[in-house]
């Protein structure tokens, strides 16, 4: 079994799994455990129930109810598609071409070709997983919905399969291609770059197809609009829709037609495997050899009357500026980095633009009250997206040093002074960040003076929460090896991050919720607000800002602790 | 200046290093020769406060690595035995980055950095990002960062590994030369003839342990080696270990 010695190469990785499963103390494995296992099945749970109240709510709906069903299945198999693709360009490029223990690799005496398909099934694997997962939940809800036997649940494992698999081939395809078209230095920036603007499309898209109204019929002049207007994303070249169709035709137990979509997704690709197979042994090793050219800078530096950007920084202490300065700088020389402010960015204006087209007027009578709850809600939100991309680009500050933190290890900098120096480089932008998403989403939703005051100061104080939460919980679970510390967001640390920061958010929210509900109770029924509520009130404020100031000071000390342990 | 007192660390159950005892005066070259594994990389990470010791105590100029971090780290210039710098700064980008954490004065910083980079050849490399140089390069650069703000105290791991030989030569000479300006350089290698033609004192550690210090005569009588070259002492020292 020659041709298929590319099985051997990938023995490290289940090692690296088995060693990341049974790392450290057995105490640590059983937290670790039960933390992802917590977290993965909450979603998974919420996915489930998602699907499951939508999908009857859909049978519900006479005439329409199968095919508004028919549609939700297209649209998440296309969002699959197109994270799929997302995932395996970036993950292909990575696997094939960028990790560090490619050069030993292709030191080995192995074919490039083997070192070719063991590199396409890691990528395939890292790029699939999670896709796979999530979809069980959806095949779940469909089969339980619509009564179907195992034929169907045969039928969608190897549907998504086949959807991993084509979506790799494609991608590979395209990263094979473009290592040995593309300019040198600058395949990964590229890539990264094409790979956000995928990204950002599909966000757009999926915004502008209006979700919320495939459960608003009603809201269509007449039924052939609304159907006409369902029709409009199907496409029968896509690999989705092969797909789609493959599911739906299980649902009616069509095996006919459920055969003859699977045969089209597998010869198809087998195809992209032919070709495939053809460009990794004429381009893979050309392509390996000129993707080892170091990147050079995409932009020359920034210069102002001859003087470079960091004097714009003369506010800050020297240390404190030149550590900004590096951070800074080696934020926007890592194509792999800043191109993901564009998808925040993106995010950012979908967020607001749901907003905006919220339909408050319809409901006259009980307006104000509404809006004091979205209000909350917005709060408890934009500290959400917050929290996210503090997880992101905040948690991984630490660990971003990587192997050259002893350069300020062995500085005379305090680790105090350093977290408190990581800490302030990411508060200031993301207090001004957070503070005019609320502004402005607060300003579209027209809420009371009393509830836009109240909200800024909110966001004032759990800000600065959240980010010393993310410096501090993430020099405590620090990961200085990895090729990609920005993953880190997804490790224990980073989970255990975002859970203390719901946790926050919801005890911060409901601190203040109680007293506003009541006071506003009172000024409804015309009373007088007695000492009591205004006592109760006071207290209860008081604890949110003790809450997050302990939040503050709390993580940043244990980090301290732990960075001079060493 | 650098004063080790019952210094130790254990990784576990490992005993890298056991009740260290040494000095290194102003002006003199240390040289801390051992076997691979035997601690030499340990006890400069905790000279150089990368890790705290598990016990004992490390006296930089007077000043304790415990007590008073940041005056002992002032004075030091500390060179790790392999190259991890920050890949995205040029090399000009990060001798700033460092004269301003060590606070350097800023006038006398352009003169400084063009003769350092000078001197280790790496001045047409200035404005390259260090990910594009060589690893004999991001040592060079990483010296020269470690001379940049004039130390009192030099701690250099395994200085000589990744060099070329010109490169070998100039460290050597600049080492001696800052000894001869009253730094105390504390040096650790695995290639004995370095040591030899270098050091005024030497210590000899395996399995953590400090076996026997100072000139060559006094190591020769502390194996009872009589008249050998330091390898012959070596050897019979780590052998009997
Ligand atoms: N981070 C670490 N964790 C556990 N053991 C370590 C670590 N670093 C070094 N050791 C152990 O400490 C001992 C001394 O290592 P080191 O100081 O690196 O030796 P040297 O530099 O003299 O070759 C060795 O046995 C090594 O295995
Ligand atoms: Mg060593």
């Amino acid at each position: 079994m020659k041709a298929l010695a590319w099985i051997q190469l990938l023995r490290p990785r289940r090692h690296a799994l088995k060693a990341a499963l049974t790392r450290g103390a057995a105490k640590v494995r059983v937290s670790r455990l039960f933390l992802f296992g917590f977290v993965g099945g909450a979603f998974w749970l919420g996915a489930f129930a998602l699907f499951f109240r939508v999908l009857t709510y859909f049978q519900s709906v006479e005439e329409f109810g199968d095919i508004l069903a028919l549609k939700l299945l297209s649209m998440i198999m296309i969002t699959f598609f197109t994270l799929l693709i997302f995932s395996s360009i970036i993950n292909s490029l990575s696997h094939l071409y960028l990790s560090r223990d490619l050069p030993l690799l292709h030191s080995l005496p192995i074919a490039s070709g083997q070192i070719f398909y063991a590199r396409f099934a890691g990528s395939c694997i890292d790029s699939s997983w999670m896709v796979v997962i999530f979809s069980l939940p959806v095949f779940l809800s469909f089969g339980l919905i619509y009564q179907a036997g195992t034929g169907f649940y045969l039928t969608a494992l190897t549907a998504i399969i086949l959807l991993c698999l084509i979506a790799q081939a494609l991608s590979s395809i395209a990263v094979v291609l473009g290592a040995v078209l593309l300019p040198a230095g600058k395949i990964r920036s590229l890539f990264v770059i094409l790979g956000v603007m995928l990204a950002i499309a599909l966000i757009v898209a999926l915004r502008l197809i209006r979700p919320e109204q495939l459960v608003n019929p009603e809201g269509f002049a007449s039924a052939v609009i609304y159907l006409n207007s369902l029709q409009t994303l199907d496409a029968p070249w896509l690999p989705a829709t092969w797909i789609t169709d493959s599911l739906r035709y299980a649902l009616t137990r069509s095996w006919g037609q459920v055969f003859f979509s699977l045969s089209l997704s597998l010869s198809f690709f087998s195809l992209l495997m032919f070709i495939n197979d053809s460009l990794a042994r004429a381009f893979y090793f050309k392509g390996f050899s000129r993707a080892q050219t170091t990147p050079g800078r995409l932009f020359a530096p920034l210069r102002f009357r001859g003087k470079g950007w960091e004097t714009g920084l003369f506010f800050l202490s020297r240390p404190a500026r030149a550590l900004a300065a590096k951070e800074i700088r080696a934020f926007f020389r890592d194509s792999t980095q800043w191109p993901q402010l564009f998808l925040i960015g993106a995010l950012i204006i979908i967020y607001l633009y749901n907003f905006s087209v919220l339909p408050l007027g319809s409901a006259p009578v009980r307006t104000v009250y509404l809006q004091n709850v979205f209000s909350f809600l917005n709060v408890g939100l934009a500290a959400f997206v917050l929290s996210a991309i503090a997880a992101r680009f905040v948690f991984p500050a630490v660990s971003m040093e990587g192997e050259a933190f002893w350069i300020l290890k062995a500085a005379p900098v305090s680790m105090r002074s350093f977290l408190w120096m990581k800490f302030f480089l990411y508060y200031l932008p993301l207090l001004l960040l957070t503070e005019a998403l609320i502004i402005i989403s607060n300003t579209l939703l027209d809420v009371t003076p009393f509830m836009m005051a109240l909200s800024v100061i909110t966001i004032f104080f759990l800000v600065p929460a959240i980010v010393a939460l993310a410096v501090g919980l993430g020099a405590m679970y620090p990961d200085f090896t990895s090729e990609n510390p920005a993953m880190s967001a997804t490790s224990f640390g980073g989970l255990l991050f975002m859970l203390v920061c719901f946790a926050l958010i919801a005890l911060v929210i409901i601190l203040q919720a109680g007293p506003v509900y009541r006071i506003f109770m009172a000024d409804v029924h015309g009373l007088r607000l007695s000492f009591r509520l205004l006592i109760v009130s006071a207290v209860s404020f008081a604890a949110a800002v003790l809450l997050c100031l302990f939040a503050v000071f709390f993580p940043m000390r244990l980090a301290e602790r732990k960075l001079n342990k060493g | 200046m650098i004063e080790l007192i019952d210094l130790s660390k254990n990784y576990g159950d490992t005993h890298a290093v056991r009740k260290l005892n040494l000095r290194v005066a102003a002006g003199e070259i240390y040289g801390f020769i051992g076997p691979n594994g035997a601690g030499k990389t340990t006890t400069i990470r905790m000279m150089g406060g990368i890790i705290e010791p598990t016990s004992g105590r490390i006296l930089i100029g007077g000043s304790d690595m415990h007590a008073d971090p940041v005056s002992a780290k002032k004075i030091i210039g500390f060179v790790p035995d392999r190259p991890f710098l920050y890949e995205k700064l040029t090399g000009m980008e990060f001798l700033k980055f460092i004269s301003d954490i060590y606070q350097v004065q800023s006038s006398l910083f352009p003169s400084k950095a063009k003769k350092l980079l000078e001197q280790f050849g790496l001045w047409s490399w200035r404005n390259e990002i260090i990910a594009a140089y060589s690893h004999g390069m991001k040592q060079r650069l990483i010296i020269a960062a470690a001379l940049l703000h004039d130390p009192k105290v030099l701690v250099i791991d395994e200085p000589m590994v990744g060099l070329d030989p010109s490169a070998v030569r100039l460290v050597k000479d600049i080492l001696r030369d800052l000894a001869r300006q009253d730094v105390a350089i504390f040096v650790s290698t695995h290639t004995l003839s370095i040591a030899e033609d270098l050091c005024h004192r030497i210590g000899v550690i395996s399995k953590g342990d400090l076996l026997a210090q100072g000139t060559l005569a006094e190591l020769n009588s502390a194996a009872r080696t009589g008249d050998a070259d330091l390898e012959e002492v070596f050897l019979t020292l780590v052998r009997e270990a």
